[in-house]
Parts: structure tokens; sequence; C-alpha cells
């Protein structure tokens, strides 16, 4: 029973010298004087004494447990998956360090008529501060050094009063783009769609937004200065605003079954543009590989130059369905503005639409992100998870901008295009993206269509 | 519609919404100390008969820990869709919280609790403390475990089934039995926070001489864990433990489970929920699964916490909050 009894034999006068008096309550009883007392022996002794050592270790032990429990819901610094975080005692004050890094590669082919260059680039270098003080007030920093350039992408502070009303105030995305509201390292593909490239990217303003139904119906209702299509902008440059609301259901997000995936709604932003010549208020629409297709007609001369002359009105609606390995995500844009060429003024619609559906293998698909079931791991033989995705995307320029507000010997009157995607998650925080993207026209030459555009992306990402 | 790809888009939605593909749902049970085991098999036997009755996948997580501790836990947040525990008194402390109704142990037969357990001694082979009874835990020499009254349900059984028997013994005088049970608690070398650690402290740590344990987790120490090293001394007189469970409907509803967590818990009763409980040794209400099993556990005389203490709420008050009997006779607090 005891192996250790042979060395405790050579411990045993100062093993009983230490831990003699550790409890008072397990001192002997009063001892009958009149009687000689039984003498203990040895072996009882030690019998005694390998009893008080195990019970001291069995309290080490469970200190240490206490410890460690402790230590799991103690508060300070921690660091994992999703960054690197410090925090008060009570939770009051938080602030995160997180980030990512994308690095591509565009290899075009069969691009003799407009030469592309094959290139790496940075695409995102976005470090990310993100806090919470006085426990309801969160704020997020979000520069980007992609690209050679440094932009300020958020910059914008939370205040949550309930789950239910929030108010954000800052630059941020406004509440429009169901791929757009997606995070950058969670999208499927390289670039994002074409619906993506009618609605706004970020913007300055103020928002309510909040949840409903425990999560199921969210709400959002914004002012902003209002940004060109796909545009971002940090100075508004004319008195008039862009209103923008957003409502979007998942019915069985709370749910947690099989259904929780599926998400479905509607936004819509609206305002009054005004266009200078230097600032014309609309926007050129550019490819997948980043090339231009489509931009007004611009000379420098009030005659000669379209700008933007009263309401924007640009709809989404979008929809996603994450079922099991399954993901879908589709939206449809239309972007309506009221422009002027001179004395020549029209409302001009374009449209976009994408549809967009994955396959994951090794993990399971959300809105927000893959996480791998098994993290890749060459020693254990585990590789992540794999998903292969397919997407289509149109944009169509209305038909009234040719040729008066759009040169139709180099701009495009539609865009469609193809893509075929394989991405590899290691883990939750590398991704490794692989996609081929071709692209016809209609219109944008001389004579004819524009020459099809075919790009081989890769994408190295890390985020944390 | 002026955009030729719109019919395009509502046959994608219509396929990707007719893609089925079935995916699981999630329930948390947490629970007390020694009930691992048994969760763990009764969970795979309620996911399959739940599968085949609804086609749905459901993936039951397990919390385990010291009562008192796991209903702090669930107070504190930890969103549990059942809680399966040591004793009543710790369901009420959750409904203090108001995540569930106050009337919770009239939701389910024999007041929420589906099975029953006692306390009994477990001792080393050949008994070499000759322990048969609760006199022979405060004779001095003696070397009891039982995990910590605060934190753990199990122990304040123990601690209540000693009080009962000294209470008996010495004609319902509780100065006497106060000092039976603190003469018992000097005998304690150890306090573990829940009955699982008491069982590795004596069990695979080698200390004490005597285990007080549930009754199920000294069946399952001799038969399982510690074959042929120990035997079981039932007391003269001991006290009816009801572990009861209930739906947590805050965070039940919350999580759209509420339905699931109650077929869980009425699979406790079913003839098949109340085998599983036997074969991990706790005392089925079911009569038929009851007589099935009676060998298996050792005759008791029994009372219950209604009959000796007036329920759980006095006993707590008594003899568990802070600065109350146990603190007295164990020093705490001072």
């Amino acid at each position: 029973m005891n192996p250790f009894r042979g060395w405790w034999l050579g411990a045993l006068l100062l093993g009983l010298t230490v831990v003699s008096p550790l409890r008072a309550w397990q001192e002997a009883p009063p001892v009958d004087e009149t009687q000689e007392p039984a003498q203990p022996t040895l072996e009882e002794k030690v019998e005694e004494l390998d009893q008080k050592v195990r019970i001291l270790q069995r309290q080490d032990e469970l200190e240490k447990e206490a410890a460690a429990e402790k230590a799991k819901t103690a508060t300070g610094v921690t660091s994992g998956r999703d960054g690197f975080s410090f925090k008060s005692n009570d939770g009051a004050y938080v602030l995160k360090l997180r980030g990512y890094v994308q690095l591509d590669g565009r290899f075009y082919s069969g691009d003799d008529e407009r030469p592309a260059t094959d290139t790496f680039i940075l695409r995102r270098v976005r470090p990310i501060f993100e806090g919470t003080v006085f426990k309801i007030f969160d704020f997020r920093i979000m520069p980007d050094f992609g690209g050679g350039t440094t932009v300020l992408q958020d910059a914008y502070i939370d205040a949550r009063f309930s789950p239910k009303i929030k108010i954000r105030a800052g630059k941020f995305k406004p509440p429009v783009g169901l791929e757009r509201l997606q995070s950058g390292t969670d999208i499927l593909f390289v670039e994002r769609g074409f619906p993506t490239s009618l609605l706004p990217n970020r913007d300055l303003g103020v928002q309510l937004f909040g949840d409903l139904a425990g999560g199921n119906v969210s709400w959002a209702a914004g002012v902003f200065n209002g940004v060109v299509d796909g545009g971002s902008g940090d100075l508004d440059g004319n008195d008039g605003k862009d209103y923008a609301a957003r409502l979007f259901f998942q019915p069985f997000l709370a749910d947690n079954g099989s259904w929780k995936g599926l998400g479905f709604g509607v936004a819509a932003i609206t305002g009054d543009q005004q266009g200078t010549l230097t600032s014309t208020g609309l926007a050129a629409y550019r490819t997948p590989g980043q090339q231009t297709f489509f931009s007004y007609r611009s000379d420098g001369t009030a005659a000669g130059t379209v700008i933007a002359d009263g309401e924007r009105f640009r709809l989404t609606p979008q929809a996603h369905l994450y079922r099991g390995p399954f993901g879908l995500l589709t939206e449809y844009a239309i972007s309506r503005q009221e422009v002027r060429r001179g004395t020549v003024a029209a409302e001009l619609e374009n449209t976009a639409l994408q549809v967009t559906a994955s396959w994951v293998f090794g993990g399971e698909p959300t809105y927000r992100a893959v996480s791998p079931k098994k993290p890749f791991d060459r020693e254990a033989g585990t590789w992540g998870a794999f998903e292969v995705a397919a997407r289509y995307n149109r944009l169509e320029l209305d038909d009234d901008t040719f040729p008066l507000f759009a040169n139709p010997a180099s701009a495009a009157e539609a865009a469609e295009a193809w893509s075929l995607g394989l991405n590899w998650y290691l883990n939750r925080n590398v991704r490794i993206y692989l996609d081929y993207e071709r692209t016809t026209f209609e219109g944008g030459a001389a004579t004819g269509d524009r020459e099809d555009e075919s790009v081989l992306f890769s994408r190295f990402q890390i985020s944390f | 519609m002026r955009f030729r790809a719109v019919p395009l888009l509502l046959l994608t939605l219509s396929l990707g919404a007719a893609a089925s593909f079935a995916a699981t749902v999630k329930l948390l049970n947490v629970s007390y100390d020694p009930t691992r085991e048994l969760y763990q098999d009764f969970n795979a036997a309620f996911a399959k008969a739940w599968k085949a009755k609804t086609g749905q996948d459901v993936e039951i997580q397990q919390s385990h820990g010291g009562s008192g501790k796991q209903a702090r836990s669930v107070v504190d947040g930890l969103e549990a869709d059942v809680v399966t525990l040591a004793l009543s008194y710790d369901i009420d402390a959750i409904a203090n919280a108001g995540v569930l109704p106050k009337n919770w142990q009239t939701r389910l037969p024999n007041n929420s609790a589906p099975y029953t357990s006692t306390i009994v001694f477990l001792v080393r082979k050949g008994n070499p403390k000759k322990i048969k009874d609760w006199d022979d835990l405060v004779k001095p020499g003696v070397q009891v475990i039982t995990p910590n009254p605060k934190t753990s349900g199990g122990a304040r059984w123990n601690y209540l089934a000693a009080w009962g028997y000294a209470l008996r013994k010495y004609g319902n005088d509780p100065a006497k039995a106060k000092d039976f049970v603190q003469r018992l608690f000097k005998n304690v070398p150890i306090l573990d926070t829940g009955a699982r650690g008491s069982t590795v402290t004596f069990v695979e740590r080698g200390i004490g001489d005597v285990l007080l344990a549930w009754e199920n987790e000294a069946l399952l120490a001799v038969r399982e864990i510690g074959k042929g090293q120990f035997q079981i001394v039932a007391p003269s007189l001991s006290i009816l433990a009801e572990p009861t469970v209930t739906v947590v409907d805050k965070f039940a509803n919350k999580h759209k489970t509420a339905a699931l967590a109650k077929a869980y818990l009425d699979y406790l009763y079913t003839p098949e929920g109340q085998e599983i409980a036997a074969r991990h040794y706790y005392r089925p209400r079911n009569q038929a699964v009851a007589a099935k099993y009676a060998q298996q556990f050792p005759q008791v005389q029994l009372f219950t916490i209604d009959q000796m203490f007036g329920g759980w709420p006095k006993a707590q008050k008594e003899h568990f909050a802070d600065g109350a009997v146990f603190d007295q006779i164990t020093g705490a607090g001072r």
C-alpha cells in the first residue's frame, strides 16, 4: 500500500516534527494519566506519518486545482486565436489587439488588348484596436496599410444601451450590402462580387441598430455623408446626406438548429447628392481583376463631364443560407442616380446580382467564418478544412447611359463573371485562397466587346 | 423586371432552401459531481431515442462539479438548458435568481427527483478500523473523508445524515447532535469541493479510513474503480437523498430548446431512463426497475430531510448559511 515506506523510515523524525501541529482538531484526545498509555509501534508511527504526508500532498494538489480554476475565470492579459486582450478586473475596461494581413497574387491571361500586370500585392494590412470603456462603450480603430497607402478604414464608438438599441458614430460600413458587411477576412473569394460595387463601402455618420427577438431580427438605421457606389469617404463635398436602413431576419438563429444559418433581408440608402467638375459624385466600376471597365465621361469641362445631380437611391435584397457544409449567399443591388452632363439630365439605373455557393470539407461555414474541426497539424495528420466555391455575378449599366453619359468605345454596357474558388483553412487564423475569375463584357471596345478578362488569384491570409 | 438574371437568383434561393443537411441541436446539462458516468450513458440513450422520434440529432454537453458551486455558476450566467443537481435547495437558489419558476419542483413527478440515493460508508478492504456505524466515525484516530458542505451537495447530505443519526441517538437533543457532528468533522483531514474529489482523495490518494459517500459513488468504487480494495458499510440509519432536476426556462427558451429539455428530463422517468439510473447505482423510482435491481442496494433505514429537518430551506439556514452551525463547529469565518 505504501511504496515510500522505506524512505519514510529515514525521514520519520523530521516528518513528525514538521507535520504534527498542522491541524489542531487532529490532536490526540486527553490522556488518562492514571493509565500507562499504549505506545504505538514503529509501523503504526510510519503509517500515521505516511497519512500526514499524503494529506499534505493532497492539500497541495487541491490548492493547485483551485488556483487553476481561478485562473480560468481571472481577468487580466489573455492571448489566443482571437488576438490579445487586456481586461480590468471588473471587465469594465478592455483593450483588444487584433489584425490581419493578406498577400495576394494576381495573374492575368489572354490580356493582349488590355495588358494587365501580374503582381503580388499586400491587399490588406490592418491592425485593429478594439476596446470597451465604462462597460457599455466600445470603440474600434482600424487603419489599412495595404497597397502601400495608408487609409483609416474604421474609427467608431458604440454605446450598448441594450441588445435591442445601440448607437454607433464614426467611420464604418453603412448597414447596406450583405457581402460588404462581411469582414474582409471572411469573404468567399479574393474580391467581392459586382453588387458590392454598387453599394457604399465606408462612410462617416451615426446609426442606431440592434437585435430583436433574441437575435432573430437585426435592424439598423442611420444618416451618413454619402459616398459613391463602392466608395469610401472621409469628408463630404456637399450638404446632402444619405439615409440608410436595413432589416435582416434570421428566424432560426436562436433555435440553434439546422436552419440557424438562414438569413434574408433588405437594405436601402437614399439621399440628394450634388457633384462638381472635380468631384463628380459618380463612381467608376472595376472588374474582379481590379481593372476599370466602366466610367462616366469626364474631360474637366461642364459640357463634357457627367456629375451627380439629385437623388441617389440604392436598394439591395439579400439572403444567405448556411446549412451543414453548404453555404449560399446571394445579393441583388439597384443603384439609381440622377445625373447631368451640361444641360442634359437623366436618371440612370444600374443593377447587379451575385449568387455564390460553397461546400466545406472538415468544417462548417457561417456568415462570419469557417472554423475547421481539426486544425492543420502534420504530426497529428490533420489538414484543417477545405472549401470549394462558385460564383456567378453580373453588372448591367442603364441603356440610357450610352452614348451621352459614357463612351461606348471604352465603357462596357455590362460585365458578367464566373468564379471558381478553393479555400484552405489551416486553422481559425490562417487561410489560403486560390480563385479563377473569368469576366466577359458587352460593349466597351471600339468594335464589338471588350476583351475577356481571365485572372488567377492567390491569397495568403493571417488574421487574429 | 429588366434584369434577366433575377430568375436565376430566385431559382438558386429555392435550391438552397431545399438543400437539407441535418445539423445538431445542443443541450447543456449542468450536473453535480458524481453523475458523469450516469449522464454519459443516459445522454447516448436519449439522443438515440430522440433521433428515432424526431429525426433530429442532439448533442448533450455535460458540466460537473460540486452541486452548490454548479448552481452558483448558473446563477452567474452559465447557460444551462437543464440542471440535474444534488439537492433541491441548489435549484431553489437558481430559481431565486429568476431564471426558472419557484414552483419548479411540481413540474415533474416525485418532486422532480427521478432517482434517489443515500449516504453509506466506504472503507478499505477488511475494514481495518472496524467501522460499523456513525459512532465509529467520531472515535479518535479515525480519519473521515467527506467534501465541504459549503460547495458540495453530497457533503450536505453526509452532514445531515450524521446529524439525524445523532438526534435519534440522543433523544433529539440538538446540543449533543452538534457535539457529535463536531467530533466527526475533527476527524476530517481534507475538505474537497465535491464528492468526486473526495473519492479521489480516498480511493486514489489512499487517504483516510472511511469515505462518506453517495451510495452510487461507493458502489462504483467497490465494483469498478477499486475492485477488491474496498467494501461498503451500511450504517444503521441514513438519509434519503433526492437529487432533483429541472429545465432552466430562461436559457432553454433563449436557445429554443425548451421542448427538447423537457423531453430529456421526462426520459429520466421512462423505464429505459430508470434502468440506466439503476445500472449506475442510483435507486430508481419505477417499482419494476427497483425490484429488478433490489439486490445491489444495501438495506438501510432512511429518514427524509422533511422529517428530520423541516425541509431544505430550514436545514440550509440553520446549518450551512454563513455563520451557521457548520461554520461554528469547524471554526470557519472566525
